[in-house]
């Protein structure tokens, strides 16, 4: 997607040159407010907290710069096979990253409310799974930065792990829960923590599929692999 | 800003169908094989094998002197005309190969009409247009004749136009209804196959989108090949595109394909606007 020749009209290449910017800042500012949120609730750190909610405005006004530029490129160049890939990649790409950055916002503002569980239940699931969305995330930015598409299906491989720590994690506070239902409040705002956590990796995923099809042209399997038994528990708690 | 989860979707995969819906394959009405083109010494086409489905336009795109004219004048052998030009290799249509000598070429026309960039109608009345036509494969009476004609005017929608008109001449039409007329007058023979070679580049838009729209009425009936610079209208137009550069065919594929995910390098640059 970025590495083919010059365009013949000079203008297009900026074009599409100021598409790809847009959306790879606004991979760096979600990136930061997904680190930041983390350490908010991992490290209990206050002033982490603030920046996901603050930084959201500049990451919504770039998605609808790149929503603005995309249809201005879509009208005026009529473009065809990779350069419209791209372009309908990036208005999609554009959508999940602003929704990555509204759950981290998400996250962030929980960060207070789950301070009460600290010590009192390990956040080990936690950790490990801050730990892999955010890697899957960096992957998943990269891959589209860089136009590859074979970083781009490992995240899209990677997510399984992702869920399988959640439904850890639900069981853990379900547990919890039962055994101090006075900690029923604080629980379910670090299970919110955790779901956005999960939603966060299923956008990288879909950035990560976006990836994929608009350099090979190909889509990835409908059906990826994911922790599918381990969903039933979720959906119909005991 | 949510709390509350969208349920999960399957993400952007898709059926392949979605691009390219298969349909049952139509019969191929023309085939090419193994062709090559000389002009004089010059060596126009290489070894082009190409087939075009029964009933479906093909589009034929490429940059200028890819040969794409060219082949379009193989088909009804619009070459003979000129000396020091010669094919060799096959065009099969029902079941004959059109480059034998023995091919006479008044019928082969006949049934393979070609429409021109530029209109081209005879300096006769817009009756006569149709009419002369006609009478050069068929002896008709009178009022078949009339028949005929306002069939033909009408499936090119143009007999509102000029019904009150018919024995005006035609050089008064303005140039959308001209070449609108000259398609009336190659579908008034009725062929099967129909050739136009860049037939709206000398039109107006709105002149262009009736012609668009009347190809896609005329292949529920014929084969239509469309040889077009404008990549836009190949889009809007053809069933399948064949891309050719510097005299060889690099890839034919659907329509869709061909515009979302071309397999060679050289299509998508050309497609793309990275080359020429």
């Amino acid at each position: 997607m970025g590495n083919e020749p010059a365009h013949t009209i000079t203008r297009y290449d900026q074009e599409l040159d100021r598409l790809r910017g847009i959306v790879a800042r606004m991979g760096g500012l979600v990136e930061r407010q997904t680190a930041q949120a983390i350490a908010a609730v991992v490290n209990q750190n206050e002033e982490a907290a603030l920046e996901p909610p603050e930084l959201d405005p500049e990451v919504d006004a770039l998605e609808r710069e790149a929503e603005m530029l995309a249809i201005r490129i879509l009208a005026l160049r009529a473009p065809m096979a990779v350069d419209l890939r791209v372009i309908v990649a990036v208005l999609k790409m554009s959508g999940d990253l602003e929704r990555i950055g509204d759950y981290a916002s998400s996250i962030a503002r929980r960060a207070a409310k789950v301070e009460v569980l600290d010590g009192a239940i390990s956040f080990s699931a936690l950790r490990a799974m801050a730990r892999l969305v955010q890697e899957n995330l960096h992957m998943a930015v990269e891959s589209m930065v860089e136009n590859d598409a074979e970083r781009a299906q490992e995240v899209w491989k990677a997510d399984t792990a992702v869920d399988e720590l959640y439904t850890t994690m639900f069981r853990e506070l379900v547990t919890y829960m039962m055994e101090d239902p006075r900690k029923i409040g604080p629980c379910i705002h670090l299970l919110f923590v955790a779901k956005n956590l999960e939603r966060i990796g299923d956008h990288a995923t879909n950035i990560a599929e976006r990836v994929y099809y608009a350099v090979t042209g190909e889509m990835l399997p409908s059906v990826r692999p994911r922790g599918g038994a381990a969903r039933t528990n979720i959906e119909q708690p005991e | 800003m949510s709390i509350e989860v969208p349920v999960k979707t399957a993400g952007m995969t898709q059926p392949d169908s979605a691009i390219a819906p298969k349909e049952a394959p139509h019969p191929v009405a023309m085939q090419v094989k193994g062709l090559n083109f000389y002009y004089g010494t010059s060596h126009a086409l290489h070894d082009i094998s190409l087939d075009f489905p029964e009933r479906s336009v093909t589009g034929m795109i490429g940059p200028s002197g890819c040969g794409k004219s060219t082949l379009l004048r193989v088909l009804n052998r619009m070459y003979d005309l000129y000396p020091g030009q010669r094919a060799t290799g096959e065009v099969i249509f029902d079941k004959q190969n059109i480059l034998h000598s023995g091919v006479d070429l008044n019928v082969l026309r006949s049934r393979i009409g070609m429409v021109f960039q530029k209109p081209t109608p005879f300096p006769m009345s817009i009756y006569d247009n149709i009419a002369f036509g006609i009478r050069l494969h068929e002896r008709v009476s009178r009022s078949e004749m009339d028949g005929r004609v306002e069939d033909a005017l009408r499936r090119v929608a143009l007999w509102s136009e000029v019904q009150d008109r018919l024995s005006a001449s035609a050089t008064a039409l303005s140039g959308g209804q001209q070449q609108r007329l000259c398609i009336a007058r190659t579908i008034a023979v009725r062929p099967e196959v129909i050739l136009l070679d860049e037939p709206t580049s000398a039109l107006d838009p709105v002149s262009t989108a009736r012609i668009e729209e009347l190809l896609d009425e005329l292949k529920t009936e014929f084969t239509i090949a469309i040889v077009t610079h404008n990549m836009q209208q190949a889009a809007r137009c053809a069933d399948q595109v064949a891309f050719f550069y510097m005299g060889r065919l690099i890839e034919v594929d659907s329509t869709a394909r061909m515009f979302t995910t071309p397999r060679e390098q050289q299509t998508q640059d050309y497609i793309t606007g990275r080359f020429g």
